[in-house]
């Protein structure tokens, strides 16, 4: 299967939200109002209930002009994922798609995804069950991977009228956003694309007007490195050691039991 | 033969001691029993006895106020006791050392040379300091890990690596010092220590020699002051 992926060109989007609309729509999401915060954004960021947002950026232009800076906000499905990687349950995987998933079945809501996250994306949604009693599951996109199942666009992108959102093949996307790139760069001397190569890439690339750091992404994003020391070099090196000192320990019980002696009997008496 | 008749019980800890390292042991596991399935899902069939992965986690941070309660309670009914162990594992001489040398060889069931000990061996010394190591690293990244939201990001990302250290550590001593109380023919004898707060005169020797000859010397010095003291009344009353 060819790898395909989603391309966000922001110098597209107009700021209409359908998008926003289509993701609760299609997920079933619950309202999850905010209080007006001084500015036309309609949620600070993403949450469990709110798998994108479009950011209002106020942004000043090179001649002191004034302009909104767009951007459709939701997880970019990290080919190098640090939720999945901080998952203790084995609960986030990747899919066939390239999408990042949370198996709810093997979610229990420790939230170590939440705080490993770069991108500030996964958090923890609270439900309550049949008794009343509360409980939390991992969510965000999901890149609607059921409606991919089924050969449909994921919502978001469906409902996109200005060509802002794309989901297609790999190769014709990045050629694409190429093109798009020399188009812009007139307007925006300083856009880019976004395809952080410390992640090695991601499933969603964004085409981004300004320098990532101006819509709030990292602009060099990589793996936490406490993450990779944590997973790749202490949790081998815990389970070592305990075999280590459980092997040293069983040599222990064979060679003292071989060693017993008269000597050792008489010892034994004397523990009264 | 010295094992026959030097069956004299010497007290060894103090009821506080004993109370509190039992109190730590407890909540040692339970806070290994809740916490394993969130080290690994192999060890998911853990969360069934708690009643949940949210229990558990409730277990969890309950039990980790309960370890750091002997400290407390040590403070308030024996401070002399924990001074003295404070003082003691910090305390470091070549006997120390050379008993660490020589522990692999008794471990494996030789006997090695090392010169007396003091009330607390080497090993004794090391193993405390390796678990107030541990239990420090464990107490202040899970803190943060309780509550992220009043701590940078960054800090809540280090202390799980943390956390990591100090349970993996801590579990690889523990093994070691479950087996030297309880299993290992030289030193199993030990344990009375821990429970009755006694062990029998020929194992102070052999195993904690100085601090055996300090308390000669004290029981030496005592009955020289009664004797005096019995000499001086005779004096008196002639």
């Amino acid at each position: 299967m060819p790898e395909y992926i989603k391309f966000v060109d922001v110098t597209k989007c107009d700021g209409c939200r359908a998008c926003m609309v289509a993701c609760k729509n299609w997920n079933d999401l619950p309202v999850a109002t905010e209080e007006y915060s001084g500015s036309i954004q309609s949620h600070e960021k993403v949450n469990a209930y709110t798998w994108n947002v479009i950011t209002y950026t106020e942004h000043e232009t090179a001649d002191g002009g004034f302009e909104w800076l767009f951007r459709h906000q939701s997880c970019l499905h990290c080919v190098e994922a640090a939720c999945e990687k901080a998952c203790p349950e084995d609960a986030i995987s990747h899919t066939e798609f390239g999408s990042v998933v949370v198996d709810h079945d093997k979610c229990v809501g420790c939230g170590y995804c939440v705080q490993n996250c770069i991108f500030d994306v996964i958090e923890l949604a609270t439900y309550k069950d049949k008794n009343g009693k509360e409980y939390r599951k991992a969510q965000k996109c999901t890149l609607c991977t059921d409606r991919l199942e089924q050969g449909l666009l994921p919502a978001c992108v469906r409902a996109c009228h200005s060509g802002c959102l794309q989901y297609g093949k790999k190769e014709e996307i990045l050629a694409e956003a190429e093109k798009r790139l020399e188009k812009v760069k007139e307007r925006f001397p300083n856009a880019n694309i976004y395809n952080p190569p410390g992640i090695n890439g991601s499933a969603t690339v964004y085409l981004l007007a300004e320098k990532p750091s101006v819509y709030g992404l990292p602009e060099d994003p990589k793996l936490p490195a406490s993450l990779t020391l944590w997973k790749d070099y202490l949790r081998p090196a815990s389970k070592a050691l305990m075999g280590v000192t459980l092997t040293a320990v069983l040599g222990a019980v064979i060679a003292n039991a071989r060693n017993k002696g008269p000597e050792e009997q008489e010892g034994g008496q004397d523990n009264q | 033969m010295s094992r026959r008749t030097k069956t004299r019980p010497i007290q060894r800890f103090s009821r506080q001691i004993i109370i509190s390292h039992w109190w730590n042991a407890t909540a040692f596991f339970i806070l290994y029993l809740s916490g394993l399935p969130l080290y690994t899902e192999w060890f998911d069939f853990l969360y069934v006895f708690f009643g949940g992965p949210e229990n558990a986690r409730l277990v969890h941070r309950v039990f980790a106020v309960v370890i750091c309660l002997p400290i407390v309670f040590m403070l308030l009914f024996d401070r002399k006791g924990f001074f003295h162990w404070i003082k003691s594992i910090f305390t470091w001489s070549k006997r120390d050392i050379q008993f660490l040398l020589a522990f692999p060889k008794e471990f494996f069931g030789r006997n090695p040379k090392y010169p007396p000990q003091d009330f607390y061996n080497g090993g004794e010394k090391l193993n405390s300091l390796l678990q107030i190591l541990c239990i420090g690293m464990l107490v202040i990244s899970g803190f943060i890990m309780w509550l992220p939201d009043f701590f940078p990001q960054f800090l809540v990302r280090w202390a799980f690596p943390m956390h990591n250290i100090g349970f993996g550590l801590a579990a690889a001593v523990v093994v070691g010092h479950i087996y030297l109380s309880i299993g290992h023919p030289n030193s199993r004898v030990s344990m009375q220590g821990m429970t009755k707060g006694y062990v029998p005169e020929w194992y102070a020797e052999e195993h904690h020699g100085k601090w055996y000859e300090e308390l000669k010397e004290q029981e030496r010095k005592k009955q020289g002051a009664e004797t005096q003291d019995a000499q001086g009344k005779q004096a008196v009353s002639q």
